[in-house]
């Protein structure tokens, strides 16, 4: 099980990598979303707010009205803003639930393939 | 030995397996092998035969995608390759700026197989190129240019056919497009009705969306649509590019409505998935268009010698083992099969639906349908989600397909929603214990 504030610091970690990636802003430059993450275990919640393919906030929370809801366990969602777990392998699983648009799901992992290739 | 022959010679399928990841990583398209692997759906397509595919490394699948409907007469259906072969040692393509023999002779066996009027033929390579052609047609021929489509259509990725398709995804990076493409809901003849203006000059869809989600068009929806476009002098413009040649149990899709258009799109199972041909069979009041305007519609590569010859070797394998009757027994099997599935996962299957062999089976949720393919894999089963509704698998296996091989289908459909169910009641338990 994961805390939130750990979580907050798998974010923090996740937003820096994504925005400091040229390729990866230039890929998400059309991707302007609220993303929600859910902790179906502990219940906690948070707010990822990006525009134009750059993350501007993550927060603690459900803030805003959400493009996309990602749900899991905290664990699950800490590892896969570290880069430890390929996030579309956890949703062929079952592992995360994703309420949103198939091309959202794709661009998440996208995401994840050019930060971590190797995942 | 050629560059050929050292290919199909290679057996060891673990270098071979390498090599095309490689391949695809460096040369081709990385992320969509990243997909295709999370996906399991990985298959590196070897040998080939009836409703099979084989992976190289020997597994074999039952191929429930045969690429949207490509192979209704088998995959390499060997009859077809020998006519593609005889043709290979008579012919090279022929020349687009040319007479051939072969374009005449599978234009005539397309009007006489069409329902209806249609009649005149122009032929090209794929769906998307012949959707193409049905708007120029159609714009050509009225003087108009408004197109109502449908929303979550699909017909295809090209110039003039990108605007007509129904989803944002495909087009928003492309932007601007051609104008003058309106959407309306599907099955909805008010809708239809209402968007109708003095520059419409045809109404274009599916009579099964395909990638949409497999849903049937209702015949009155089509009787009302064929009605209202006569009263205005609007065309209507049927894409029978997954639906024809057998697929839902007639040769052709319109032919279950009694609705004929005045163009359809076809492609596909045209040439038996060996030699790529597709083409808009229209009226004869429409090819009046031609006479003023005989080369404003070419393709260099369009109704080749051998292309064509191929379909005609492919319709005539449909109609000697009356394929659409085939799909009409195998389909209706499927359906039992599917019926029971629903009734004893009612929490995971919402709906199924089809015609013929184009069957579709809906789950209440996006993430199901691409796991259901992840699963389906593992059991035997080659299956993708339709690509603009990922809440719906679709069943589209070669028309050839066996009663033993349908009730295989169905068990592993059967195997995969208990795994689904396992792996949600997993996920309830740890959510309830939290």
């Amino acid at each position: 099980m994961a805390t939130s504030d750990e979580i907050m610091e798998a974010l923090a970690d996740f937003k820096e990598q994504c925005n400091g990636n040229k390729r990866l802003r230039r890929m998400q430059r059309d991707w302007t979303k609220v993303l929600h993450y859910a902790a179906v275990d502990t219940g906690d919640k948070f707010t990822m707010t990006v525009r134009e393919g750059e993350i501007l906030s993550n927060e603690k929370g459900a803030a805003g009205t959400p493009d996309v809801i990602i749900e899991g366990e905290s664990e699950t969602l800490c590892n896969m803003f570290w880069g430890d777990i390929n996030p579309t392998q956890m949703y062929l699983k079952g592992e995360i639930k994703v309420k949103g648009t198939q091309e959202d799901i794709m661009r998440i992992d996208a995401i994840t393939a050019i930060i971590w290739p190797e995942v | 030995m050629t560059v050929v022959d050292d290919i199909l010679a290679e057996k060891d399928f673990e270098k071979i397996r390498k090599e095309t990841e490689t391949n695809y990583r460096e040369y081709l398209n990385p992320f969509a092998l990243r997909m295709f692997k999370n996906a399991g759906l990985d298959v590196i397509e070897g040998r080939r035969e009836g409703a099979c595919v084989w992976d190289i490394s020997g597994e074999k699948y039952i191929d429930c995608v045969t690429g949207a409907g490509i192979f209704n007469a088998g995959r390499h259906n060997r009859e077809i390759t020998d006519a593609l072969k005889k043709a290979l040692d008579v012919y090279d393509m022929g020349g687009w700026i040319s007479i051939i023999r072969e374009r005449g002779l599978l234009a005539k066996k397309l009007a006489q197989i069409t329902p209806g009027n249609l009649k005149y033929s122009i032929f090209c390579c794929g769906g998307g190129e012949a959707v193409e052609v049905a708007i120029k047609l159609a714009r050509g021929h009225t003087g108009k240019t408004e197109i109502i489509c449908m929303e979550n259509g699909y017909h295809g990725v090209t110039g003039f056919a990108l605007p007509a398709t129904g989803r944002e995804v495909y087009k928003k990076p492309f932007a601007p497009l051609t104008p003058g493409y309106i959407h309306v809901p599907f099955n909805d003849l008010d809708a239809v009705k209402s968007a109708i203006t003095k520059d419409t000059a045809a109404v274009l869809l599916e009579p099964v969306q395909g990638e949409g989600g497999i849903r049937p068009a209702d015949d009155s929806y089509l009787a009302g649509l064929r009605k209202l476009c006569t009263e205005n002098e609007i065309l209507l413009i049927f894409d029978e590019v997954q639906t024809g040649f057998g697929r839902t149990g007639k040769m052709f899709c319109a032919e279950h409505s009694g609705v004929t258009p005045d163009i359809m799109v076809l492609a596909k199972s045209m040439s038996g998935g060996l030699y790529p041909i597709s083409c808009a069979v229209f009226t004869e009041e429409i090819s009046d268009f031609l006479y003023s305007h005989p080369f404003i519609i070419i393709n260099s590569f369009g109704g080749t010698s051998l292309a064509c010859l191929t379909a005609l070797a492919t319709i005539e394998y449909i109609e000697k083992n009356n394929l659409p009757e085939r799909a009409v027994q195998m389909g209706k099997r499927f359906m039992e099969g599917l019926l029971a599935l629903k009734k004893n996962f009612p929490e995971l299957v919402v709906d199924v639906r089809g015609k013929g062999l184009m069957l579709g089976i809906e789950f209440p949720e996006d993430s199901i349908g691409p796991r259901m393919a992840c699963l389906l894999k593992k059991n035997g089963v080659i299956s993708i989600y339709t690509f603009n509704n990922p809440k719906i698998i679709r069943i589209m296996p070669s028309l050839v397909i066996t009663e033993e091989e349908v009730d295989f289908v169905i068990d592993a459909f059967d195997k995969s929603l208990k795994e689904i169910r396992a792996q949600e009641a997993g996920r309830n338990m740890k959510g309830a214990g939290k």
